[in-house]
């Protein structure tokens, strides 16, 4: 959980930025990513994220840690499609009878899901990196996602934190006594502590409607209300997505 | 076509080695599809399919919380849970590492397949937004394999083993252990389609299913153990609830 520490709690150029303004930029960078027949584009919007990430000082850590998933999915990717598709054979070695082929075709195949999946990836890195969540909320609310589910999005946001705080609690408890020294007491502690859990979202439920009503609550959650959007965004984030446009366009 | 006849055991042995790098790394999120993967029009076609299941969760929690208060509340914490559960490392002993269960089986009991894949895309959104779990892009497809797929295969077969009185615990298990290899399923499917370019999609597709064998196979297991551990837990300490949440019927939570 260490990569959900606030890295936009840093005041950074980025996260002055109105969110709606970065959540409208994010979706059409990512649709051009997606929809992009090569590996110049995604590679192109890497390195700009990565920049962007270097410029708002994200700690190296955090940034390895959402990064070395993604650039290992990618690495197993490559080797598939490499080793497994493909006519064009590139070359061929026989080790102990077993004739291994590597294919050119698969390889750019290969490299051009690689380039997606690192392209998505840093684009929504800099979002979560810049942009406080409820913000993001706010963001999704204007785009008319339904406030019923805006509204799940934060009472789980919330509650993550501290149902995670009795997690780890039962969990050292059952540690300490040696509730996973075998893999059947530990299959029993794991059942133990969901089933906890459970229990503790069902009785802290109860307890936060009451707090809720007792504070005006009626079935519905106030949301942000938006700010008018700033021209000078508005114009700047119109040049990046036109300059984009162009560069996904040759 | 030679290398793929002649070396049929050599692609079987490279599937499962990669299989077990894959999950090598700490957090490896096996039932999530990365951000980037699926082309744009897959990504479409699989946010096409969940938006009407999502829809279907929505209305149910309107109906749901306009009796009851407190339900809202409720979906939140238990969106809340099974994002826990779905980052929480357990450890699989066929692949001598760990991944993580999905937890949709227990939310698909609990609360019904419709608002558990409520559930599963709010706790997916903010694990793609936050820790680069899953993606936005692919979070359509992974609300079809682990939210739709998940949460009816552990709702449907714990209300069928149920209806011919087999017991909770397995019930639960069974439960569990398929809505975990349901996904898993989905899962192989969603990438062998979005991947495979111009390659045929079956030969792609078993490779897919191969490879997540030495993970998903035990983890399953491990899964309806989990999820038979808390239908057993809430049992024995609050059967008024599971009464509550028409797990049971009254007559049977009199312990």
């Amino acid at each position: 959980m260490e990569i959900f520490n606030e890295q936009f709690k840093k005041d950074h150029l980025l996260s002055r930025v109105d969110a709606r303004v970065k959540l409208g930029v994010s979706l059409l960078v990512l649709a051009m990513v997606l929809s992009y027949k090569g590996l110049a584009f995604p590679l192109l919007i890497l390195c700009v994220s990565l920049a962007v990430c270097v410029r708002i000082k994200i700690p190296l850590k955090v940034f390895l840690l959402r990064f070395s998933e993604p650039v290992f999915i990618a690495s197993v990717v490559i080797l598939l499609k490499f080793l497994f598709s493909g006519q064009e054979a590139m070359f061929s070695i026989k080790i102990s009878g077993v004739i291994i082929t590597g294919h050119k075709d698969g390889l750019m195949d290969g490299l051009q899901i690689a380039g997606r999946i690192l392209g998505a990836v840093s684009v929504v890195a800099v979002l979560g990196f810049s942009t406080p969540f409820t913000e993001i909320m706010a963001a999704l609310s204007w785009l008319k996602f339904p406030k019923s589910f805006i509204e799940i999005l934060m009472l789980a946001y919330r509650y993550i934190f501290v149902l995670l705080e009795d997690a780890m609690v039962i969990y050292n408890a059952q540690k300490n006594r040696l509730g996973y020294s075998s893999i059947r007491r530990g299959l029993g502690s794991f059942g133990a502590l969901t089933g906890s859990l459970v229990l503790k979202a069902f009785e802290n439920s109860q307890n936060i409607t009451t707090a809720m009503i007792q504070r005006g609550y009626d079935g519905n959650m106030p949301m942000m209300k938006h700010k008018p959007f700033r021209m000078s965004e508005v114009i700047a984030s119109a040049a990046i997505i036109t300059a984009m446009g162009i560069i996904w366009k040759m | 076509m030679k290398f793929q006849i002649s070396n049929f055991k050599f692609q079987i042995i490279f599937l499962f080695i990669s299989s077990f790098f894959l999950f090598l790394v700490d957090n490896a999120h096996a039932m999530h599809i990365s951000e980037g993967i699926l082309p744009f029009n897959w990504a479409l076609f699989w946010s096409v399919i969940a938006v009407p299941f999502v829809a279907w969760g929505l209305y149910k929690l309107k109906k749901l919380s306009a009796i009851d208060l407190s339900f809202k509340p409720l979906v939140g914490l238990m969106a809340a849970v099974v994002f826990i559960i779905s980052c929480m490392p357990i450890p699989v002993p066929t692949a001598g590492t760990c991944s993580h269960p999905c937890g949709t089986g227990i939310s698909g009991i609990l609360v019904g397949p419709a608002i558990s894949i409520l559930i599963t895309a709010v706790a997916l959104l903010i694990q793609a937004l936050f820790l680069a779990h899953g993606g936005l892009t692919t979070w359509g497809a992974d609300i079809v394999s682990m939210g739709v797929m998940g949460s009816f295969a552990g709702y449907l077969t714990f209300k069928a083993l149920r209806s011919i009185k087999i017991n909770l615990a397995v019930s639960g298990f069974m439960a569990g252990l398929f809505a975990d290899w349901a996904t898993y399923f989905t899962t192989s499917v969603e990438l062998a389609s979005g991947i495979k370019g111009d390659s045929e999609f079956m030969p792609l597709f078993w490779k897919i299913l191969i490879a997540f064998i030495p993970t998903q196979l035990p983890l399953g297991i491990l899964e309806g153990a989990m999820t038979a551990g808390m239908v057993i837990l809430l049992y024995k300490k609050r059967p008024d609830l599971l009464v509550k949440m028409r797990v049971l019927k009254a007559e049977e939570a009199a312990i």
